[in-house]
């Protein structure tokens, strides 16, 4: 027994299933670039619907043009366990056999080891995301309209909204065009109110929901006149840490290799 | 008031360009005849893309890649073949020089630099997607001329020198690669509340792209395959790769040097 684990521990670790994955996912996104590209609708859901109800209804009605989709997350996933078995093994044989230069030299030595882990979170925190993310979509707030965020009891209102609009020369396109905005937003819940400003890359942060602005109206100083309001995302994403935290990790591996690299070469000089 | 346009630098450009291949291609070993339109050739490429940046700033200017792409690669000319033997250094940068002229055409010929910026595109963010992505890119197509050059019929110990460089170019490629691509992400998780918009099919030759060169870096740390066989695969699979991931980038057929 001890024997197949062992024997399915090593195929499961071994680096020619990571380059044999690798080379699929290429091909794999490759083909995936020229479905997406003619069949855009189709995958424009899955950010908004989660992974399982789009793989139920867009995904495996249309499988000439999603199964590149299937295929991706079958390689991630095998690629996931793979780069788990392979780094684990290779960081206990680096902890077993601890070489001169100590914890220092140790910690440069598992800056690789430190950048797969980081993959391994990323992904994780990817599925997570796709799969338990809540959104409410195309959320639209005029000023003193409210909107109220489920199961949490909290209401946002919009206050109002501060366009500033381009008057320079040198981006004649842009010319009393919007070119920032922010919204003035009440946050309310039962422990109070408090204001928070909402803008295009800087979304509010409220009871574990993100408000993300989506698009706004009027744009234009000139033009027909619309009346203002705001469009919002509103998600619920429990992966968010999970792959910002991945990132991290990631760079902080690549830095620690990039010295490793340097040291190194300062050395044999 | 007549004012020389970014267009119309990017020709001026391309060029300099297709004249200092001309000059390196030539026999002879004097390589004035080569730095000098390259230098004019460079300073034009950056007024092309000073100009475009200087029109759309603070916002991204659109598919900037293509012009963007041989300023890097011209940039990197003199860096491309530090401290090596001239037998060594010239076919690396008769290569170089041959992709620039060819990605200068392309530019030309297929532009898509009538998108307007967008208004989210107005963030740190967003500029390090572009610049990361645009260096990485340069560097991948640096390894990939190394490993053309090692491919070359001569002594061993100059190919293994070859490999070398090509593989120190292609982690270098790969953590600006992966910096452009968590920028990125970061950017859209700001912007859209996900980290992968999948309205953009070029996400996914970004991701094809990374999936390679993670691919060859670790061919080249354990050795699994031949030289000859990585060599293969980081010059020939990278002109493939690195010429799919510059498809989004290009538009309908325009007539190059059409008034």
């Amino acid at each position: 027994m001890k024997t197949v684990s062992a024997r399915l521990w090593n195929r499961l670790s071994s680096i020619n299933l990571t380059v044999a994955l690798c080379l699929l996912l290429t091909m794999d996104l490759v083909w995936g670039y020229f479905c997406l590209n003619r069949r855009t609708a189709l995958f424009t859901p899955l950010n908004d619907l989660g992974l399982i109800p789009w793989a139920q209804t867009y995904g495996s009605h249309n499988l000439l043009a999603t199964g590149w989709f299937f295929l991706l997350l079958t390689l991630l996933a095998l690629l996931a366990v793979n780069t788990f078995a392979c780094t684990t093994s290779r960081v206990a044989q680096l902890l077993r056999a601890k070489g001169p230069g100590g914890w220092q030299r140790l910690a440069l030595r598992l800056a690789p080891h430190v950048m797969h882990y980081g993959l391994i979170v990323i992904l994780a925190g990817y599925l997570c995301s796709y799969l338990f993310t809540q959104v409410l979509t195309s959320s639209t707030l005029a000023p003193g309209s409210h909107l109220s965020l489920p199961g949490a009891g909290g209401q946002v209102q919009l206050l109002a909204v501060e366009p500033e609009y381009y008057q320079g020369e040198r981006l004649a396109f842009w010319k009393n065009e919007v070119i920032a905005l922010r919204a003035r937003l009440l946050l309310s819940d039962n422990t109070g109110q408090r204001e928070a400003f909402l803008s295009c890359n800087r979304p509010v942060r409220f009871q574990g929901y993100s408000l993300h602005l989506i698009d706004f109206a009027p744009k234009s100083l000139n033009g027909m006149k619309m009346k203002t309001r705001i469009d919002l995302h509103v998600r619920k994403d429990p992966g968010v840490a999970l792959y910002l935290a991945g990132m991290a990790l990631f760079s902080l591996g690549l830095i620690l290799y990039f010295y490793q690299w340097i040291v190194h070469r300062e050395a044999h000089r | 008031m007549s004012m020389i346009t970014s267009h119309t630098a990017f020709q001026f450009a391309a060029v300099l360009y297709a004249l200092a291949l001309a000059a390196a291609l030539a026999p002879g070993k004097r390589s004035l005849p080569v730095n000098l339109p390259l230098a004019a050739a460079i300073g034009c490429n950056l007024l092309a893309v000073g100009l475009r940046c200087h029109q759309a700033w603070p916002m991204l200017p659109m598919h900037l890649g293509p012009v963007a792409l041989p300023l890097c690669l011209g940039l990197f000319y003199p860096l491309a073949a530090r401290n090596c033997e001239p037998s060594l250094r010239r076919p690396t940068q008769r290569i170089l020089l041959a992709v620039v002229v060819l990605l200068t055409a392309l530019a030309l010929c297929f532009p898509k630099d009538f998108y307007l910026p967008f208004l989210k595109s107005k963030t740190l963010l967003a500029h390090g997607f572009l610049w990361f992505g645009v260096v990485g890119k340069a560097c991948f197509i640096l390894s990939a001329a190394w490993a053309a050059n090692a491919l070359l019929p001569r002594q061993s110990s100059h190919a293994i020198s070859a490999m070398g460089r090509s593989h120190r170019w292609a982690a270098l490629g790969f953590s600006l690669w992966t910096a452009s691509m968590f920028s990125g992400e970061l950017w859209s998780y700001l912007g859209w509340g996900t980290p992968v918009v999948w309205e953009d099919p070029a996400l996914t030759l970004t991701m094809a792209a990374w999936f390679f060169y993670g691919c060859l870096l670790h061919l080249h740390l354990t050795r699994s395959w031949s030289q000859t066989h990585r060599a293969l695969y980081a010059s020939l699979g990278g002109l493939v790769m690195l010429t799919l991931t510059c498809l989004p980038d290009l538009g309908p057929f325009r007539i190059p040097f059409g008034l």
